[in-house]
């Protein structure tokens, strides 16, 4: 029967009943393996990933203590220790809504229900190899972010491929999104949806409307999406999201608490609606939330820094001080990030203020300033908000504005950051200031944006190509800039011929503005246009 | 300390003992498959007695799963997920998890699905569906069951044959005209028609809704029992 040799294949089995792992390393053994190795906790399993690539997974969804099979598999996703050719099966007594329902990347290939005989194991083994090698290319294309070429294989394939049509047509879906190409995606959608309700095709046309600032249409889509597939919960999500846009906060809120009550261990959805209830003033909701994404974070790797924060915050609110600069300290210890850190140490800061230590206050904003000095990292956007509003309380004036000078600069045309910013202006009695501070560097950005396009307009790419390099320098984050760098380097290399170094510094300049401002057609446009320069 | 409650919660035990009773009979299933080759070289009477015993075995698992199924739908836990699946694969495993039945039955069976057709379910639950269908043909079959599927009026759907003397009359059934209660004091059929019914329904494509039918005739010639969804 077997059609495919798995001989070569290196398997990891993974259980704490050791009855079981020999059970499953026996059928694999039957399916033809050679190379199955064991472990019986998440710990175990996670090194073996770390020392090779498996080819074959097959996980209990039920490990005892520490991880379970889902939070494994989210991290070995996470962290890339497995790839998109390596097979993933979760066993399970029954179908649990941890994955059913999570989002979809962190799905396994397959899935299980005990009793498992050796025949259903090899034929499960078989189709989804078949399934992959369908898929090689597409995934390849995707994880290298040619979004077109991965457009175009599906495509390629879609008109001859029945059995994976549907999976074809959401993998294009999402690509076209990712392209920017919205005319499109928003077709597709709409002929998925003549023939039958499906789930991520209505929710693709809500993301669409939501994208364009049509937030009631975008509603009524997420609306219909949860009451046709009630279990896909990305609807939820985005419904949440677009209520809040709307003003209906304490829908927004009821929305999330009904996901959460389908599936409870998602240590992200918890954390929001901790911040929804906090926005709302409901403090005692909270903490519970919060809480509760903590716990169920406990073992994961998509844990939330910003739950450990926003706890934090609701116990500096209700008057807890001790408790929330505990809880600062473990959000310091559970991430190893630069930015949690600056974060962390600014609201300690801010607890101080507020309990009238002003001593120990500036002396937290005098170890931020050192940490700055120091860190070579840029901190993000909130942390740098975070900390101004810091340094003002403790009348360190020019570093706070040194710092959202920054931001704005970085982020001129986000509206809601901008807000954010003279948010905090205003909070130190500078709005006026404040103001044209941020309009200066509002007009700052807009200038060094244009800076290179307009030289590489009257034909001196040489000096477009430096001065573009000189505002991403200074701009490091601030998408526009970045785009507009290698928009440049593109007519550059097209009159000038390939250049290896300045093809790969464009590539690195796109990926870092498709990471701040994702979905937009101008990356996927670029990044075509370099493969085509590199093929020269 | 708050005293603990007096009244446990009925419906929770009853459902965490049916999860063991089920794994206790998955166990008993994998050991009693195991030991198939052993039962090849005796009497015809014991070896009917074996796919007797395994036939109840079958019967005791499906039902346990239908009725933990059933809580958890009824408690809004059941992670409904209606996917594009191939029903050929479907009936494939089917097929396979009824392997040792078939055998031990001397029951042949036939499988007559389009390599091609994707169609829209929750594959656990049609699983559960057809497993318990065909573990009722093979007991009441003379020596053949099908399992076959097709496309009719944008329906899909999923057929169990055998060509036994068919269900007797007041079990046929239609459920789009007359979707029926099932009656539980009637024995042994009430759960298993309550599941499938209550599955073909959960399946809906806007304003249509799956249903089930229990006819005689069919490819065979004896009971059919089909599930359709749309």
């Amino acid at each position: 029967m077997a059609t495919i040799n798995f001989a070569s294949h290196h398997c990891l089995v993974i259980d704490d009943f050791q009855g079981m792992r020999y059970l499953m390393r026996d059928m694999l053994r039957e399916c033809g393996a050679v190379h199955i190795e064991m472990a019986s906790n998440g710990k175990e399993a996670l090194q073996r990933l770390q020392e090779r690539r498996y080819d074959i997974v097959l996980c209990d969804y039920n490990l005892g203590q520490g991880k379970n099979g889902q939070q494994l598999l989210e991290e070995a996703k996470l962290r890339q220790l497995i790839g998109p050719a390596s097979t993933w099966i979760m066993i399970t007594a029954e179908k649990s809504s941890d994955w059913i329902m999570g989002a979809v990347e962190y799905q396994p290939d397959s899935y299980l229900l005990k009793p498992i005989t050796a025949d259903l194991l090899l034929s499960r083994l078989e189709k989804i190899a078949v399934r992959k090698q369908a898929f090689a290319e597409i995934a390849q294309a995707m994880s290298n972010k040619q979004y077109t070429r991965a457009i175009a294989l599906c495509d390629e394939r879609l008109a001859y491929d029945q059995v994976n049509a549907a999976e074809l047509q959401r993998l294009k879906g999402a690509l076209l999104l990712d392209a920017g190409e919205v005319e499109a995606a928003q077709k597709l959608y709409e002929a998925v949806l003549t023939k039958r309700e499906i789930a991520w095709a209505r929710t693709g046309l809500g993301r669409i409307c939501y994208q364009q600032g049509e937030y009631e249409a975008a509603r009524d889509h997420f609306q219909i999406s949860r009451e046709q597939a009630p279990g896909y919960l990305e609807a939820y999500d985005w419904l949440a999201r677009t209520l809040q846009k709307l003003g209906e906060a304490e829908q927004a809120e009821a929305t999330l608490s009904a996901a959460l009550k389908l599936s409870p261990n998602s240590p992200l959805r918890q954390k929001s609606l901790g911040e929804l209830a906090l926005q709302r003033g409901d403090l005692d909701a909270a903490d519970a939330a919060f809480r509760k994404s903590i716990a169920v974070g406990e073992h994961s790797i998509l844990k939330s820094a910003d739950a450990y924060l926003g706890l934090a915050r609701v116990c500096g609110k209700s008057g807890r001080s001790d408790e929330a600069l505990k809880v600062l300290k473990t959000a310091q210890h559970q991430f190893d990030d630069a930015n949690v850190t600056l974060r962390a140490k600014s609201a300690e800061g801010m607890i101080y203020t507020q309990e009238k230590q002003l001593s120990k206050a500036g002396a937290v904003a005098d170890e931020l300033k050192q940490l700055l000095l120091e860190g070579g990292a840029k901190p993000d956007s909130a942390a740098s908000l975070e900390m101004a509003e810091l340094m003002l309380a403790t009348g360190q004036r020019d570093q706070a504005v040194t710092l959202l000078k920054d931001v704005v600069r970085n982020n001129h045309e986000d509206n809601a950051l901008l807000g954010k910013v003279q948010a905090v202006f205003d909070g130190a009695n500078m709005k006026a200031e404040g103001s044209n501070l941020v309009e200066a560097c509002r007009r700052e950005a807009v200038e060094l944006m244009n800076s290179g396009v307009l030289l590489a307009r009257d034909g001196k790419l040489t000096e477009a190509l430096a001065a573009m390099r000189g505002a991403k320098e200074k701009l490091p984050v601030n998408a526009r800039v970045l785009f507009n760098f290698a928009f440049v380097a593109v007519m550059y290399l097209q009159q000038r011929g390939a250049d290896e170094a300045l093809i790969e510094e464009s590539r690195e300049a796109l990926r870092e503005a498709n990471r701040v401002s994702p979905g937009e057609k101008r990356f996927s446009q670029l990044m075509e246009a370099l493969n085509k320069l590199e093929q020269r | 300390m708050e005293p603990s409650s007096p009244q446990p919660d009925l419906a929770m035990i009853l459902a965490s003992s049916v999860h063991d009773m089920k794994n206790s009979l998955g166990l008993m299933g994998r050991l009693l498959a195991k030991h198939e080759a052993v039962w090849e070289g005796i009497s015809d009477e014991a070896q009917s007695e074996y796919s007797h015993l395994l036939y109840e075995v079958n019967r005791m698992n499906a039902n346990l799963i239908s009725l933990l199924t059933l809580y958890k739908l009824g408690k809004a836990l059941y992670p409904f997920d209606p996917q594009p699946w191939q029903p050929a694969e479907l009936c494939e495993e089917v097929a396979m998890q009824h392997r040792v039945l078939l055998s031990a039955s001397k029951v042949a069976l036939q499988i007559d699905v389009p390599e091609d057709l994707v169609w829209h379910y929750d594959t656990d639950l049609i699983a559960g569906v057809l497993g318990q269908a065909l573990t009722n043909a093979i007991n009441y079959t003379t020596d053949t069951v099908r399992l076959a599927a097709g496309v009719t009026d944008d329906e899909l759907w999923l057929a169990v044959e055998d060509n036994g003397r068919g269900y007797p009359p007041q079990m046929l059934l239609d459920s789009r005209h007359a979707p029926r209660r099932v009656d539980f004091s009637s024995g042994s059929t009430g759960l298993g028609l309550y599941f499938a019914e209550h599955v073909a329904q959960l399946h809906r494509n806007r304003e249509r809704v799956g249903s089930l039918r229990l006819e005689n005739g069919g490819t065979l010639g004896g009971g059919r029992f089909v599930i359709t969804l749309p």
